[in-house]
């Protein structure tokens, strides 16, 4: 029982991890908190149904394609919308993501309706191994979240893009200073978000089915992941969503399953309170 | 006789929000010169020079670059052009190592590999204290040693006008002197420096010209040596003059 509810866990945590990283590298970039990032999730899920039911290519094809092909959405989005907003401030580019989310949440219920989609996948039973059920859909969520934040971390720490990011994150004014333009740099993190939330709107839909407003159902973890982690901290979303999802799944040894939800929000609200930056989160120096 | 002018600065504004902080100001900078931007507290100096940088961009008037019109040019593209850039305090990325600060500017100009270690090499002979802990957290540096990382930085570049906004900021006597003197190192190798500072003392005898800034005009630009003369700074820093 308690090792399953650690795998458990452990897959819920993955699932939110990708979009928890996605949201903190805007923050991280373009200083403003993406409200957008729930329904963009939803957007790629939709995106990736299309190619799968719709085109009739394997989820698989499907779902490269919807990572190669919503970073151009989430581009597309960023020159809309919050570009022309850039100076404007944080609570401006904040209130314009939520307008930003109605928007994309409305373009899918216009062009696929209210109803629930699911990916043409077929039904396997779970894997068992030592006692504990292995999914599926587990098993492919943990190897793509795990792919992808290993090639993240890659980037970050040894790529060029990764250094001007890092740069760009810790003082644009200097970035411009020592050459690094930030344009190019704000466009290959929407592409890399755009990416990672791709992947975790086709983990999601596999997981459960896809609807309008899929994406309300993890904007408020996904956030909770991120700032438990500390806003900006590609390490601290990571393990914010992990703590998450092992506090929610565990609690429901001592709680009603009803209740995991809150036990996990009681938690982050403690670390808050000893660690007010999060985790991993630093103080913010005002230049 | 006046050397030939690098840079060229005419009726200058430039500022933040709704207000202009540099209020039409115009000057030449020659070739090979270092060229002192001084005033009191709150006169546009720090604006100044961060406007020549592209960092605030000119609201009115024009600079140009060995006779190029740079005005609308941004901080990159500034750098492309020839000019490098010192900020006054969190001038290297704390939470960066030296050698990844200085990857940045070599990055910039499209350098990898050997060519990439060439520069660096070249740069860090002027800075031993640096060269010798490139795997160090910049933030973990003494205010000096993160004012030689930045120079180095600024330097990868080759620029000829070198921009440094209050190099001794912060800084004890000693390692004022030793700032100044690679600055001075720096300019008889041929780069052009604009520099801004409040210690006065310190940096006219450095300074071939000086320009005062007051309430973002200039209120008196002559040799340094004229002005180290004219004694009565405070006057004119009051604009009692």
């Amino acid at each position: 029982m308690f090792g399953q509810l650690i795998v458990n866990g452990i897959g819920t945590g993955l699932i939110v991890a990708l979009p928890a990283l996605a949201l903190t590298l805007t923050f991280g970039i373009l200083r403003f908190p993406n409200f957008a990032i729930g329904a963009m999730l939803t957007f790629s899920a939709y995106m990736a149904w299309t190619f799968n039911v719709l085109v009739g290519v394997p989820l698989i094809v499907s779902a490269l394609l919807t990572i190669l092909l919503f970073p151009l959405v989430a581009i597309l989005c960023d020159a809309a919308v919050f570009r022309p907003l850039r100076d404007r401030g944080s609570i401006t580019l904040l209130v314009a993501s939520m307008g930003l989310s109605f928007v994309l949440e409305n373009i899918c219920r216009l062009f696929f309706g209210n109803a629930a989609r699911n990916f043409d996948i077929p039904l396997a039973r779970p894997h068992r191994l030592f006692d504990l059920r292995f999914t599926n859909e587990f098993l492919i969520a943990a190897a793509v979240s795990l792919s992808a934040m290993l090639i993240v971390y890659l980037i970050l720490r040894w790529s060029a893009l990764g250094r001007a990011m890092r740069a760009v994150a810790d003082n644009p004014n200097l970035a411009a200073a020592r050459g690094i333009d930030s344009g190019r740099v704000i466009k290959a993190t929407w592409a890399l978000s755009g990416a990672l939330i791709a992947a975790s709107g086709v983990l999601v839909g596999m997981d459960r089915a896809i609807d309008p407003q899929l994406g309300w159902n993890y904007i408020i973890v996904c956030f909770a992941a991120a700032i438990l982690g500390g806003l900006g901290s590609p390490v601290g979303a990571v393990v914010g969503a992990l703590m998450l999802g092992l506090i929610g799944e565990l609690s429901t040894l001592v709680v009603p399953t009803n209740y995991r939800v809150g036990v996990a929000f009681a938690m982050i609200g403690v670390v808050l309170l000893l660690k007010p930056n999060g985790l991993f989160g630093t103080r913010e120096i005002v230049k | 006789m006046k050397p030939k002018s690098i840079l060229t600065a005419e009726a200058i504004r430039s500022g933040y929000g709704g207000d202009d902080i540099v209020n039409g100001v115009g000057f030449e900078v020659g070739a090979g010169e270092v060229f002192a931007i001084i005033g009191p507290n709150g006169s546009g100096k720090s604006t100044l020079i961060k406007t020549l940088a592209g960092i605030v961009p000119i609201r009115r008037g024009a600079l140009s670059l060995f006779g190029g019109d740079v005005t609308a040019l941004k901080a990159p593209q500034r750098i492309a052009a020839g000019m490098a850039y010192v900020p006054q305090e969190f001038n290297v990325f704390r939470n960066m190592t030296i050698a990844e600060n200085l990857t940045l500017s070599t990055e910039f100009l499209g350098l990898r590999g050997q060519g990439a270690r060439r520069e660096r090499e070249r740069v860090l002979e002027m800075f031993p204290d640096v060269a010798e802990r490139q795997h160090l957290l910049a933030g973990n540096l003494s205010g000096g040693q993160r004012q030689m990382l930045a120079f180095a930085c600024a330097l990868i570049s080759s620029p000829e006008v070198l921009l440094l906004d209050e190099p001794s900021a912060g800084l004890s006597p000693k390692l004022v002197t030793e700032i100044f003197d690679k600055m001075k190192a720096v300019n008889e190798m041929g780069t052009t420096v604009i520099v801004v500072e409040q210690n006065v003392a310190a940096i006219l005898p450095y300074s071939d010209r000086a320009m005062v800034l007051v309430n973002g005009a200039v209120r008196h630009l002559s040799a340094a040596s004229e002005l180290a003369a004219e004694g009565d700074l405070h006057a004119l820093f009051l604009g009692e003059s």
